[in-house]
């Protein structure tokens, strides 16, 4: 029996909080964490725990807050919490983009434009193609995606587009010329560009083989102790980042509400400690030097 | 040793014609030293022409992300970009620079310190690139809290942080006299429209008086030296314009929202 590695815990550069759990208005075929309208399996977090982790996360120095779910706009005090946020840090929210309306845009502007630090709408789309975008993601959920994105720009807040690898092509080994590129990256840049967002922004993430993807035990591949040697360790994002959701600390926004990946109950301080790399998402960590950050 | 007035600048990105203007600039504000926070090279013309303006007026040189990459041979500039996009461009301006510093040139590189500490007046300065933790980090305006840049001056025991590498100017001031600078660079203008670049003068008066100083120069010359040297086009539309063209997208929402593109 191999012992399993562990990555070192060096900083709290971001703090995500997995704030409407596992509750969604989507229900992607493809959602690492199987959310869904009815998926109640991690609850929503409460704004005053919100507000303690982040006092607790100041302290330590925190350069980066994240809001994920589920769909966070599903949540009632988003609003509050955002503003409560911005005044620790640069603060992200992970969506669909499908609940922001012009109201939502408004005060999301609002929030933006009196902060002193930047506030991050990132925007999921899986492809540029109506039909194969809403086959994953339902119906009309590229409309209301796109809706999403020009109503927050001509707010002034350019929005991030992420799209998984889900419908990736051929790999793209040499960097492309810009306007010459027939790439994934291209195909979405320009699809933006023809929709009027004028300064596209993207995020390419790696599809993990996990939630409605779980591969059969056969095929999952694991990080050996072997594999350390020699490795950057600071490549996987759970040496400087941690994930507040029900039921307490984890150790990165992909193995929330994992029992094994759960490292304090109720304490930031304590969870600031290694963590166990024993998941098949952790090799796609190592392989592709994924994070779940904006940069 | 102690200062009452320091030139600070990073980024010189091969910009030659900027950094004579800086050094004669700063040495007409009565600058006591000049210090550079590292990024000789990438982005302009003929790198090895900044060198021996660097030596002659004795500045004291750090080593950034690029020089470090030059100095150990490594195949690309250490920048962090992860767009393809930048780093088409990256690699391009990376192999173009590679190939035309002299091995004397790598060789001085590899001599350079890759922090500086000195005093300005009762202050203690901590000179970084990125960040005191890591070469490469972004410390931009609107993702540097307060707290974070409070705890770095607390683990570095500084009273000023100066850093570079995003090339966007900023000054933060902290609780208890603190600061953190981020000094802007001098190889390119910093996506406002404008086409000057920017150093900045530290004084102890003797409370710490931190001033951005805009350099003009002769642009239109440096465009005309990128041309020769067939580089990006899209590089001497950014001399030329005062608007990024490339690297964008490591820029939070607020900087990207700020520039043209
Ligand atoms: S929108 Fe996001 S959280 Fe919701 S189901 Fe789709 S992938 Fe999952
Ligand atoms: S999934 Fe990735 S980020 Fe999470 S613990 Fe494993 S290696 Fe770390």
């Amino acid at each position: 029996m191999q012992t399993i590695p562990q990555a070192p815990f060096h900083n709290l550069h971001a703090l995500w909080f997995q704030l409407t759990g596992t509750l969604c208005n989507l229900a992607c075929s493809h959602c690492f964490i199987s959310c869904s309208p009815t998926n109640h399996a991690l609850k929503f977090v409460a704004p005053e725990t919100v507000y303690r982790y982040l006092d607790e996360a100041e302290t330590h120095g925190v350069r980066e807050v994240y809001f994920t779910g589920g769909e966070p706009f599903l949540h009632k005090q988003i609003i509050p919490i955002l503003a409560r946020s911005l005044q620790a840090a640069a603060t992200s929210v992970l969506t669909n983009g499908t609940l922001i309306t012009p109201t939502v845009a408004d005060e999301l502007a609002a929030l933006a434009t009196t902060s002193r630090y930047s506030l991050e709408m990132r925007i999921s789309l899986d492809d540029v193609d109506e039909a194969r975008n809403d086959a994953v993601r339902g119906k009309g959920a590229l409309r209301r995606a796109l809706r999403a994105l020009r109503l927050l720009q001509e707010r002034g807040l350019p929005p991030i587009v992420a799209v998984t690898e889900y419908f990736y092509e051929a790999p793209e080994t040499t960097p492309q010329e810009p306007g010459s590129g027939s790439g994934f990256y291209q195909k979405f840049r320009d699809f933006l560009l023809e929709n009027g967002i004028e300064k596209p922004r993207l995020k390419v993430i790696p599809v993990f083989a996990m939630g409605k993807l779980h591969p059969s035990e056969t095929g999952a591949a694991y990080v050996t102790p072997g594999m350390m040697h020699g490795f950057d360790v600071t490549t996987l994002q759970c040496t400087k980042s941690r994930i507040v959701a029900d039921g307490g600390v984890y150790a990165c926004p992909l193995l929330v509400g994992e029992p094994e990946a759960r490292l304090s109950e109720n304490s930031l301080s304590e969870a600031m400690q290694p963590c166990s790399l024993y998941h098949t998402a952790c090799h796609t960590c190592y392989v592709t030097g994924m994070t779940c950050s904006n940069y | 040793m102690v200062y009452r007035r320091i030139a600070v600048f990073g980024g010189v990105y091969s910009n030659y014609r900027a950094l004579a203007a800086t050094i004669e600039d700063a040495r007409r504000h009565q600058a006591e030293a000049l210090f550079c926070l590292g990024d000789l090279g990438g982005f302009g013309p003929c790198p090895d022409r900044v060198y021996p303006l660097l030596r002659e007026a004795g500045v004291q040189v750090m080593r950034g992300n690029y020089d470090v990459s030059l100095a150990d041979g490594l195949t690309d500039c250490g920048c962090g970009y992860t767009d393809p996009r930048d780093n088409y461009y990256a690699a391009l301006s990376y192999e173009y620079t590679f190939r035309h510093t002299s091995e004397e040139n790598k060789h001085w590189l590899r001599t350079l310190p890759d922090v500086l500490r000195v005093q300005v007046g009762s202050y203690r300065l901590h000179m970084c690139h990125g960040s005191p933790r890591q070469v490469n980090e972004f410390l931009w305006e609107s993702t540097t809290p307060d707290g974070f840049l409070s705890k770095l001056c607390g683990d570095y025991e500084a009273d000023v942080l100066l850093c570079t590498h995003t090339g966007i100017k900023w000054h933060r001031r902290l609780p208890d006299d603190r600061h953190a600078v981020n000094v802007g660079v001098i190889g390119r203008p910093e996506n406002d429209g404008e086409t000057h670049v920017w150093y900045t003068l530290l004084t102890a008066a003797p409370d710490l008086q931190v001033a951005f100083i805009p350099v003009y120069y002769d642009y239109e010359a440096l465009a005309r030296d990128m041309r020769q040297e067939q580089l990006p086009e899209a590089f001497v539309e950014t001399i030329r314009s005062g608007w990024w063209t490339t690297c964008l997208e490591v820029l939070p929402g607020k900087e990207r929202a700020c520039g043209r593109w």
